[in-house]
């Protein structure tokens, strides 16, 4: 009898200016459950799925058996009692970057329109730059067939930025003052990003694949762009609790129209995140020490993490630790076009600059990591900065 | 027999490539920047220095004090007529070597006079009367950027030189009273010169430069309203000054802003 069950009433209360159309895909699987157990597991799938949103403060669920009139025998009741986020809510925090420190205020409307759109104002007020940001984000049901069992996630985002660049140092190089000025960047975004990785800190195992495609211009602003950049990680563990790690970023940005590309949008290379061994955003076009980015680039690393030697302090905080090996290597360039799609590809091939190195890293909960390499860095070209030796760095994503 | 021979220090001679920079001349450019931009083209033609005019939507930014124009002269870039002047006279060109210590403060008197005056009066008539503003120099001060940048930045503009207004004492003044005040400084400039070609005698200095620059532009500039150009146009010799300038320094120039057009 406990078998066979008969679905009487979906409910979904605490509703208020959420549509119920996004919520019935979310919850849709808890119809096909075939037995109580079923049921409960898909419901609790179904809660994650709703919590993953980003629209509720709580969701609970309540099964019970069918009551009242038109009730059926072995019938149930589910019940989703949702509560709503605030319509709108700010926030305030400080944040510590590479070299800058900046204070950030911003305001979110986590379900704008009803189907989880997030809308958020954000003004960063730092020693280095000062910025405004307006985002409007939409998700979509993440329904990509091709890889049901695999956590698929894509975005569309529209951003409308204002920018104002301006020369920090008494006399910077003639081509960073061309810069100076105001820019106004409407772009739309997407980004699909498939992540199969236990962590992603320090990852044993999995892969991460991440495609972000960015167009300006076609609704207003004054910069048009077609900005292409792809991520690709791997990971596999071996012998002796190693874990071998392979890396490869590359972008690419194209103006559009008889405008070239603004400083603010290009690629930058080089620093204690991206090619170790070289200063921070350190390498490629440059014009009197100052560097004026690139408009192609790709870099790759490949590392071998293992736990500190002899294994201090262990199953505790010794854990956090890691030894790595790296190998970096990447190039950047501009493009000049006319040349070619195999010229740009030779130029990207030739003066690569590569390091190699060791060193310790610090993992700080799930979102960051220190890092305090010795590197050797070569290929250096002329104009190249590199910080040969010890090396310190502090971030969330690292070549 | 010992000769004695001066020779200057080996200042970098003046480049070929030297380039001033002001906003875009068409559809950007407004009064008071395109009298200050003239004024040092004059200048430097007087010394006989050659140099390129670029335009660019963001000059005003690239500048290093923010004012039009400044020129980019090697690797070294100077902004504003008065550094101009200096910078030039480093490399053994000046204009006014010849004036005598006297000679040389009532130049610059001079000099104060049109900066406080017609520079200031181009910046009120541009700024703070309603209908320039919102019929000529918003426009165009905004016309480079995309809505709604555009807008903000022409609205900040306007307040930042009402601000300065009101901080020099002019915030109350009217126009009528503001046209009264450039017909007494073209008095003072008008009886100083006399029947003089140039303020000091034969020669042209930094003032010619100045006064022509700013004259220049407001005779053949068309705003709403052209009672600024007729004041100028009372004083004949002026005039004829400007248009004696412009043939002997300036005769490359395009035609349609030949002086003789609008006399």
């Amino acid at each position: 009898a406990l078998s066979e069950l008969h679905f009487n009433m979906l409910h979904i209360d605490g509703l208020g200016r959420t549509k119920e159309d996004l919520l019935t895909y979310e919850i849709a699987d808890v119809f096909r459950a075939k037995s109580l157990i079923d049921v409960m597991k898909k419901s609790h799938e179904a809660r994650q799925k709703l919590l993953r949103l980003g629209i509720f403060r709580k969701v609970e669920v309540l099964i019970d058996t069918s009551r009242g009139e038109g009730a059926l025998p072995n019938g149930l009741d589910v019940t989703f009692e949702v509560t709503e986020l605030r319509r709108l809510t700010g926030s305030y925090n400080t944040m510590v970057g590479n070299n800058e420190g900046s204070m950030v205020l911003g305001l979110k409307l986590p379900n704008a329109l009803g189907r989880a759109e997030k809308l958020t104002f954000q003004f960063s007020y730092g020693t280095k730059e000062t910025s405004y940001g307006l985002s409007f984000f939409k998700p979509q049901p993440g329904n990509f067939e091709p890889f049901p069992s695999i956590c698929t996630n894509q975005t569309l985002k529209w951003e409308g930025v204002w920018r104002e660049l301006g020369c920090l140092a008494r006399t910077p190089s003639f081509a960073i003052r061309k810069e100076s000025g105001h820019t106004l960047k409407s772009s739309l975004s997407h980004a699909m990003v498939i992540d199969t990785r236990n962590s992603s800190i320090l990852p044993r195992r999995g892969g991460l694949l991440r495609i972000h495609q960015e167009l300006a211009g076609f609704t207003g602003g004054d910069v048009s762009f077609l900005k292409e950049d792809f991520e690709i990680q791997l990971n596999k563990s071996l012998f002796w609790d190693s874990v071998l790690s392979a890396s490869l970023w590359s972008g690419l940005v194209l103006p559009i129209g008889d405008k070239p590309t603004s400083i603010a949008d290009r690629f930058y290379l080089g620093g204690p995140t991206s090619i170790r061994g070289f200063s921070m955003y350190s390498v490629g076009p440059q014009s009197e020490g100052d560097y004026l980015g690139g408009e192609a680039y790709w870099a790759g690393g490949l590392h071998l993490y293992t736990p500190l030697p002899f294994r201090p302090a262990k199953g505790g905080f010794g854990d956090l630790f890691r030894t790595h090996f790296f190998l970096n290597a990447g190039n950047l360039c501009n493009l000049n076009y006319g040349e070619g799609p195999k010229a740009h590809l030779k130029k990207l091939a030739e003066c690569v600059r590569w390091s190699y190195g060791l060193g310790v890293l610090l993992r700080l909960g799930n979102i960051a990591r220190l890092e305090l390499n010795y590197c050797i860095p070569m290929g250096v070209q002329s104009g190249d900065r590199i910080c040969d030796g010890v090396q310190f760095g502090a971030g969330i994503r690292f070549l | 027999m010992n000769v004695c021979v001066f020779i200057p220090t080996a200042a970098e001679p003046w480049p070929e490539n030297a380039t001033l920079y002001q906003p875009l001349k068409e559809d950007q450019i407004l009064l008071s920047d395109c009298a200050s931009s003239l004024a040092v083209q004059a200048y430097l033609r007087m010394c006989g220095l050659p140099v390129q005019v670029v335009c660019r939507a963001n000059a005003e930014y690239m500048s290093p004090s923010g004012k039009i124009p400044f020129i980019h002269v090697g690797n070294q870039v100077v902004s504003e007529l008065g550094p101009i002047v200096q910078f030039t006279k480093a490399k053994g060109h000046s204009l006014s070597d010849g004036l005598d210590d006297v000679q040389r403060a009532e130049m610059k008197a001079y000099m104060e006079l049109v900066n406080n005056m017609l520079l200031t009066a181009e910046l009120f008539i541009q700024w703070c009367d309603d209908a320039t503003a919102a019929e000529i120099s918003r426009p165009r001060y905004s016309s480079p950027y995309s809505w709604p940048l555009n807008n903000i930045l022409a609205y900040q503009k306007q307040w930042e030189v009402r601000r300065k207004m009101n901080a020099i004492g002019w915030g109350g003044k009217t126009l009528e009273q503001v046209y009264e005040d450039v017909s007494q400084c073209c008095q003072a400039l008008s009886q100083r010169l006399g029947t003089q070609p140039y303020f000091f005698s034969k020669q042209p200095t930094e003032l010619d430069a100045l006064v022509f620059g700013h004259l220049f532009t407001i005779i053949t500039t068309r705003l709403t309203s052209g009672e600024l150009a007729e004041r100028i146009k009372g004083f004949s010799n002026l005039l004829s000054f400007c248009r004696r300038i412009e043939q002997t320094y300036f005769e490359d120039k395009t035609k349609n802003t030949k002086l003789s057009k609008f006399v």
